[in-house]
């Protein structure tokens, strides 16, 4: 079997002292005739492709004037090659078969032969091993970040990036050396489209480059170091592999389901004749297999069939067979998840356990399925699998190997790293400069929760957020929105915040009934194994940087509530106990939604005493939405023609430019990453102009009382609005008419649920102390209307009055508006504040 | 043999052969095989013409746990079936050069030729891929939905015999051919290779044989432990869009049946590469229990496909009009003279979901009976499963009882070991029909399975959606699946969109139904089902009006009943046979709904 084999595509490691490895020299090892016969089929494609105009440059030197130029172009090129690498040791790839060259051995010779058997213009046509070599030298040599280098003048001067690189991992005599493709692409798009579409083939040369330099750099460098590229281009979704893949470097993303266990790969095997004792030389691993030497090479002995392995002096390396499967997101309707084999070696072996997101770099292969292991009949069926070069986890987006270049990458640091290719921006800023965007994006908010614009747009609002800004002097204002919905049941509220959790980059769900303080905070606990106290982040801490959903506001402990105070104006949460004292940032807006006290909203009560919750809390959310239930035939009419319009008619004409859910998901994260927006001049004016306005608005003329309408928390709410309008259209300036919109969308928040009942103005003392300025000037009617009372009828030191002689009184002497007892009970507690009068239970006594 | 060089029936490779030849001697000598990349190179068309246009489609045996035993290999069958699991795609060597010939490998399993040495020859070969289904009888499908197969045995026996020796000659040949292949292997001197031809080719030496043994049952050697209830079916589809086949959805292929055998060999291979890297289903799947077949047409059914000898009628009103009467005549009499439960049993029974728009299934209308007893369920409830098998295609039944909440597995679940979806209960076809007896529940304890499997029956009948679980996720699957549940009181774990109060007033049902009348409701229920539907404007404005006015007296009323009164009116006006909402099957859903209310409380 041997005998006619094979393109020792893995002659490398032959030699004991030859220290360089081919790369990807292990992945030959695999049936080694799918190598060979996938190569020649890569080939096929470009059997028919024209020459490339380079080849005249090649034509001098012609070795043999039988071969049409293009092959010679590339033995040309490959034979230059070989002079520039002269160092190298042979490699398939790059493999003279000349016989002017330096001596190869026998099979890295028929395997070349078995190469030339080819059709002759073949890739060679595209790759010319000088050419290659050189771009990749260059291009380790002399890449500089872009941004590193418009630094200064003296970037130049700098040592290239992947120069540091390779010293780094000579440093920490690291094994191999990440390079991100999208580098190559910058520097060499040519390099980049060659590697991508012959990795075999480049990347060996990459290796001969990469040990080249290390060997110059510090030339007892022993170890072999690999290259590993990462961040393709374009990543391939695993259900669009095809057979024109095959060969070609591809970028995966999925989710890994199962690992094999690791398997030990014999790499070199020494036999023992158990005869003599004699120890072989060193056998390669040869296409899957290892030739036992029949006969013991000692001269004196050579017995027959004496040869025995050797197990502990044999070489291994780690294997592992990895199968990796789409995530769920790329899976089309109707359709199951694919799955596919990876093919992990070394140092990449068990680097993903089962469940993790990964993203993949590496090669498409495929395999022939042989009738039986010893047979070299094949099916006319492939199996396919994944030579895998580089392994990322997409979750946490961290390299595998410590990525050195990422560490100092100052973006690196950014939290939220949901990184967009060039396409999907470009996309997103498409969509941005639409002129209905903003309203495109409120259709696309929640399309089956139907009408309640406004409070969409508020929660959009709410989705992009307003800046954050912390001043030199420490103090710092939130730029989360928070938002309130109080209304009766089944208005949707719930759907609406399930909504936005699915939305939102990060979110925490919680109802409020289930919720405890410590819950939503932190809390102390104890480790069970160690026993040390431990910290242990509550939902609110959870959801930094996101969005904290909290259904059931109303029939949360006030005790939880409580806390909720520090965390929705300082964006911390502070914990002291335990002997832990410690500040935890919680940077989350809270959506929070709520029944009205008596479950339906009571128009008759106010606000405050329809929602329920103390007013400190209250004036804490930038925008509080009534969802009412209106009895309201117009309402009605539309859920209706809704409704009908959803049995019978044409579903698509229902649901018209409505942005997909992953869109509107990239759209607000890549603006919440990206865009800052400043208040323009303009803007500032306006918000100063309409605050005042707003504050002027109880004056209005006419009224005595004083009802103050806004508060500067009002002025920061408004601010934060206009930021998040400006967002939306990805502009870093916010104009006139964001303000405008935010003035809007507050007084469509405020005029819900700011309204008293009794005037019709907006009052936000409602909000702030729980009581309307009419309501307080009617208290103060009363008080001093009790004050005459008891000053007429009561003498200092006399007999004491029932509460209830007094009202019969306080009827007869005013006999408008309807004073009920309790409005009694607290007049005459005020005037006990004051000490005019005692009161014992129902009796008051003037003092 | 007049026209065709080959039968179509007997030899559907050879079709595919000489077309194949053709194609590439049309285009001459610069024939590019990239050129048919993915493409059909007239083949279908010729069978499409001959099955079609020819009708000889009823002369294609369809492939069951029956006719398995019997047909042939490499002929062509019919299979009709759901996609149950989807195992990805497979590539193979399309197109090689045999010498300066071309040759194909579309359509079959073991090249006919022998294949250039991957080791040795030119690189002329072309890689293409086709999908692997794997398909499995409908779950749930009724008895009278197969066709009587006694004709189509008669049939296929005689026009197979005519083709018997030809077809042995092919066999022999690619016998012949393998047996070369692997004598050639042999003198290597591997043990293994004489191990297997000992021990791992039961098939193949049973198609030596063949020759010798006279008679068609020969086969049956091929095929011994294929469990003749539920025949699985690996279906190869070739250069179809992916989006064409869904999982659950129900199909009938049209192929070259094959049993690999040499898939067969490959399982006792111990390579450890090979075996990581084999789909590993196919190990799973040994040829010997699930045949191949190599679709060359495949077309989705419908309800009206499975009635065997559907009339071509024209849904006329009068006709329908009266196969409704008598039909809703027969439901009263199984529901013992309750004619309004039968009503709503009819509307129940059309109901399909026809729109989805976001997390609304619109069209689904869910039936509770309440008030059944222990007694009164042995009786109606057995009839009326008896009624409804009858009735509709594709029917089931789950007993509702905590042990079976606790120890039924309900949704799929991928299983990764053998990188299976193994079917659970819930896995139905589109248009099946589901009986939940709930009366059967009693007080117990859920475990963790039970609750999942409560929701999962909830989220079916809210949604219409299943949840598939695979185990680092769940993924929803969409569902079309009429439900009725019957139970005593009204059901809280299943919230269905109509309850009803069954009142029978007569236990007595001695009506004997004609199997004409059965044919007639089976086609008048798959006919009326399938009818487009809409509303004019005028009728609009009524129901618009009737809706604001019923919110307006009674603000309970949510969107929810709006959707049920919605899909009982076009149910209504379907079951008539007509195509728009009409004024006077809105005043029926009214009053119905009426009469529903005045019951429940």
């Amino acid at each position: 079997m041997a005998s006619d084999s094979s393109p020792a595509n893995f002659n490398g490691p032959t030699s004991p002292d030859d220290s360089y490895s081919s790369p990807i020299g292990n992945t030959f090892s695999s049936p080694g005739d799918a190598r060979r016969r996938s190569r020649r089929r890569s080939t096929t494609p470009s059997a028919f492709a024209t020459p490339p105009p380079n080849q005249s440059r090649f034509a001098t030197s012609d070795a043999n004037p039988a071969l049409t130029p293009t092959p010679s172009s590339r033995r040309g090129g490959r034979r230059g090659g070989r002079r520039a690498t002269s160092t190298t040791p042979v490699n398939a790839a790059a493999t003279p078969t000349s016989t002017d060259d330096a001596p190869a051995s026998s099979e890295g010779g028929e395997g070349y032969d078995a190469d030339d058997a080819r059709p002759t213009f073949v890739w060679g046509t595209n790759i010319s091993v000088e050419d290659v070599n050189e771009a990749i030298y260059r291009f380790l040599k002399h890449f500089r970040d872009s941004s590193t280098a418009s630094q200064s003048e003296d970037g130049l001067l700098r040592e290239g990036k992947y120069e540091i690189a390779i010293k780094r991992v000579i440093e920490i005599e690291g094994e191999s050396l990440d390079v991100n493709a999208r580098d190559v692409f910058d520097y060499d798009p040519d390099l980049y489209t060659k590697m991508v579409r012959y990795p075999l083939e480049v990347l060996a040369i990459f290796d001969i480059v990469l040990m080249n330099m290390v060997g110059r750099i510090n030339p007892l460098f022993e170890k072999h170091i690999q290259t590993r590229i990462f961040n393709l281009k374009s990543s391939t979704s695993m259900r669009n592999l095809n057979p024109s893949d095959v060969e070609r470097m591809v970028s995966l993303k999925g989710m890994i389901i199962r690992s094999s266990s690791i398997i030990p790969e014999i790499r070199e095997a020494i036999f023992r004749c158990l005869v003599c004792g004699y120890y072989s030389d060193p056998v390669v691993i040869n296409r899957g297999q290892i030739t036992e030497p029949k006969i013991c090479l000692k001269e004196e002995c050579q017995a027959r069939d004496s040869m025995t392995l050797v197990h502990n002096r044999c070489r291994f390396t780690d294997k592992q067979i990895v199968k990796l499967q789409e995530t769920p997101d790329e899976i089309p309707e109707g359709g199951t998840p694919h799955t596919v084999s990876l093919l992990m070696h070394d140092k990449l072996v068990d680097t993903g356990k089962p469940g993790d997101r990964v993203e993949v770099t590496g090669i498409y292969r495929a395999m022939t399925v042989r009738v039986g292991p010893a047979q070299r009949t094949v099916k006319s069926l492939f199996k396919t699998y994944i030579d895998c070069l580089h392994i990322k986890k997409t979750d946490k987006s961290r390299m595998l190997a410590e990525d050195p270049m990422d560490v100092d990458n100052p973006t690196g640091r950014n939290v939220e790293d949901i990184s967009f290719d060039k396409e999907k921006v470009e996309q997103l800023k498409e969509l941005s400069k639409l002129p209905d965007i903003y309203d495109r994006l409120t259709r696309s908010l929640a399309p089956n929760i139907w009408e309640l614009d406004d409070v969409k747009k508020g929660l959009l609002c709410q989705l992009f957020g307003g800046n954050a800004l912390k001043l030199a002097s420490g103090a710092s204002f939130r730029g989360d929105i928070n938002i309130l919905l109080v209304g009766d049941p089944g208005t949707s509220k719930s759907q609406l915040l399930q909504y936005i959790h699915k939305l939102s980059p990060r979110g925490i769900y919680t109802s409020g009934r289930g919720s405890s303080a410590v819950g939503l905070t932190a809390y102390v606990a104890k480790d069970p194994e160690t026993g040390e106290t431990v910290l242990e982040s509550g939902a609110l801490v959870l959801s930094d940087r996101g969005i904290c959903c909290i259904d059931e506001f109303d029939k949360m402990s006030d005790n939880a509530r409580s806390m909720l105070h520090e965390v929705m104006e300082q964006q911390t949460v502070s914990i002291a106990k335990a002997g832990i004292i410690a500040s935890l940032n919680a940077r989350t807006s809270v959506l929070a939604c709520a029944n009205p006290s008596g479950s339906r909203y009571n128009p008759r009560l106010s606000v405050i005493d329809n929602i329920h919750l103390p007013p400190t809390l209250l004036s804490r959310f930038d925008l509080i939405y009534l969802l009412l239930d209106k009895a309201d035939e117009q309402t009605d009419r539309r859920l209706a023609k809704h409704i009908v319009a959803l049995h019978f008619e044409n579903p698509e004409s229902l649901e018209q430019d409505v942005l997909d859910l992953s869109t509107l998901t990239a759209y607000v994260s890549y603006a919440r990453k990206h865009i800052h927006p400043q208040l323009s001049d303009e803007a500032a004016e306006e918000l100063t102009q309409g605050y005042v306005e707003l504050r002027r608005r109880g004056n209005f003329p006419g009224s005595s009382k004083k009802v103050i309408t806004a508060t500067p928390r009002q002025i920061e709410s408004l601010i934060r609005l206009s930021e998040a309008l400006a967002r939306i259209r990805f502009s870093e300036w916010v104009e006139k008419s964001d303000v405008m919109e935010a003035f809007r969308l507050l007084e469509v928040a405020m005029q819900q649920s700011a309204t008293d009942h009794s005037t019709g103005t907006i009052d936000m003392d409602l909000i702030t102390t729980g009581v309307s300025a009419s309501e307080r000037m009617r208290r103060e009617n009363v008080l001093s209307a009790i004050r005459s009372i008891i000053m007429e009828k009561m003498q200092l030191g006399g007999p004491s009055m029932r509460l209830l002689e007094l009202l019969e009184e306080l009827k007869k002497q005013s006999p408008g508006p309807e004073v009920h007892l309790h409005d009694l009970r607290n007049a005459v507690s005020t005037l006990a504040s004051e000490g005019f009068v005692s009161l014992h239970g129902d009796t008051v006594k003037r003092v | 043999m007049v026209g065709l060089a080959y039968d179509l029936l007997a030899n559907p490779q050879g079709a595919v052969r000489s077309t194949f030849e053709k194609a590439v001697a049309s285009s001459g000598l610069d024939f590019d095989p990239a050129s048919l990349d993915g493409k059909d190179w007239g083949a279908l068309h010729l069978f499409r013409q001959f099955l079609f246009d020819q009708t000889h489609l009823s002369q294609v045996p369809i492939l069951n746990g029956e006719t398995v035993k019997w047909v042939q290999p490499n002929t062509l069958v019919r299979f009709r079936g759901m996609i149950q699991d989807m195992l990805g795609n497979e590539f193979y060597v399309g197109a090689f050069k045999d010498g300066d010939v071309w040759r194909t490998n579309k359509f079959m399993d073991v090249s006919h030729f022998p294949m250039p040495m991957a080791s040795t020859s030119s690189s002329h070969m072309r890689v293409w891929e086709r999908r692997l289904l794997y398909c499995v009888p409908v779950p749930g499908r009724n008895s009278w939905t197969e066709p009587s197969s006694e004709s189509l045995v008669n049939r296929c026996v005689d026009c197979s015999s005519q083709q018997r020796e030809k077809r042995r000659r092919m066999d022999d040949e690619s016998v012949d051919h393998m047996d070369m292949l692997v004598s050639d292997e042999g003198f290597q001197g591997s043990p293994s290779t004489k191990k297997m031809k000992e021990n791992g080719h039961p098939s193949m030496s049973s198609q030596t044989k063949e020759p010798i043994n006279e008679g068609i049952c020969s086969h049956m050697s091929t095929v011994p432990s294929i469990d003749s209830e539920s025949l699985p079916c690996l279906v190869k589809i070739y250069d179809s869009p992916e989006s064409d086949l869904k999982l659950n959805d129900v199909f009938e292929f049209i192929g070259v049946l094959t049993f690999d055998s040499e898939v067969s060999m490959d399982k006792d291979d111990q390579d450890e590469l090979s075996n990581g890297f084999s789909e590993d289903v196919l190990v799973h799947l040994p040829p010997n229990k699930v045949p191949r077949l190599h679709c060359l047409i495949h077309r989705k059914l419908t309800v009206p496909d499975f009635l065997h000898s559907s009339p071509i009628m024209e849904p006329r009103p009068h006709v329908v009009r009266e196969i409704r009467e008598t039909l809703l005549r027969h439901l009263t009499a199984v529901l013992g003279d309750d004619s309004v439960a039968a009503h709503f049993m009819l509307l129940h029974l059309l109901s399909r979901v026809h729109t989805r728009v976001e997390n609304l299934a619109v069209g689904k209308l869910s039936l509770n009976l309440t008030g059944f007893s222990k007694e009164s369920v042995s009786l109606f409830g057995h009839r009326l499963s008896l009624a409804v098998k009858d009735l509709l295609p594709v029917t089931h039944s789950i007993p509702l009882t905590v042990e079976y909440l606790n120890s039924s597995s309900l949704a799929p679940i991928k299983d990764y070991e053998t990188n299976r979806l193994i079917t659970g209960v819930l896995q139905l076809a589109e248009g099946s029909h589901l009986i939940i007896d709930e009366t059967q529940l009693k007080a117990g304890t859920l475990n963790s399975v039970g609750v999942d499997n409560t929701r999962l029956l909830k989220n079916l009948m809210e949604l219409q959606k299943v949840e598939y679980d695979f185990k680092y996720y769940k993924m929803e699957m969409a569902a079309d699946v009429q439900l009725l549940i019957i139970s005593e009181g009204k059901s809280n774990i299943l919230p269905a969109d109509i309850v009803i109060p069954f009142q029978p007033t007569s236990a007595d049902s001695s009506e004997v139904v004609a199997a004409e009348a059965l044919e007639a409701w089976r086609w008048y229920l798959a006919t009326v089902k399938s009818l487009p539907h809409s509303i004019e404007s005028e009728m609009q404005k009524v129901v618009e009006n009737d809706l604001v006015e019923a919110r307006q007296s009674d603000r309970s009323i949510g969107s929810q009943d709006f959707n049920r009164w919605l899909t009982m009116g076009r149910l209504m006006s379907v079951s008539f046979g007509e195509n728009c909402l009409s004024l006077e099957h809105w005043q029926m859903v009214k009053e119905l709904e009426r009469l529903r209310r005045e019951r429940l409380k």
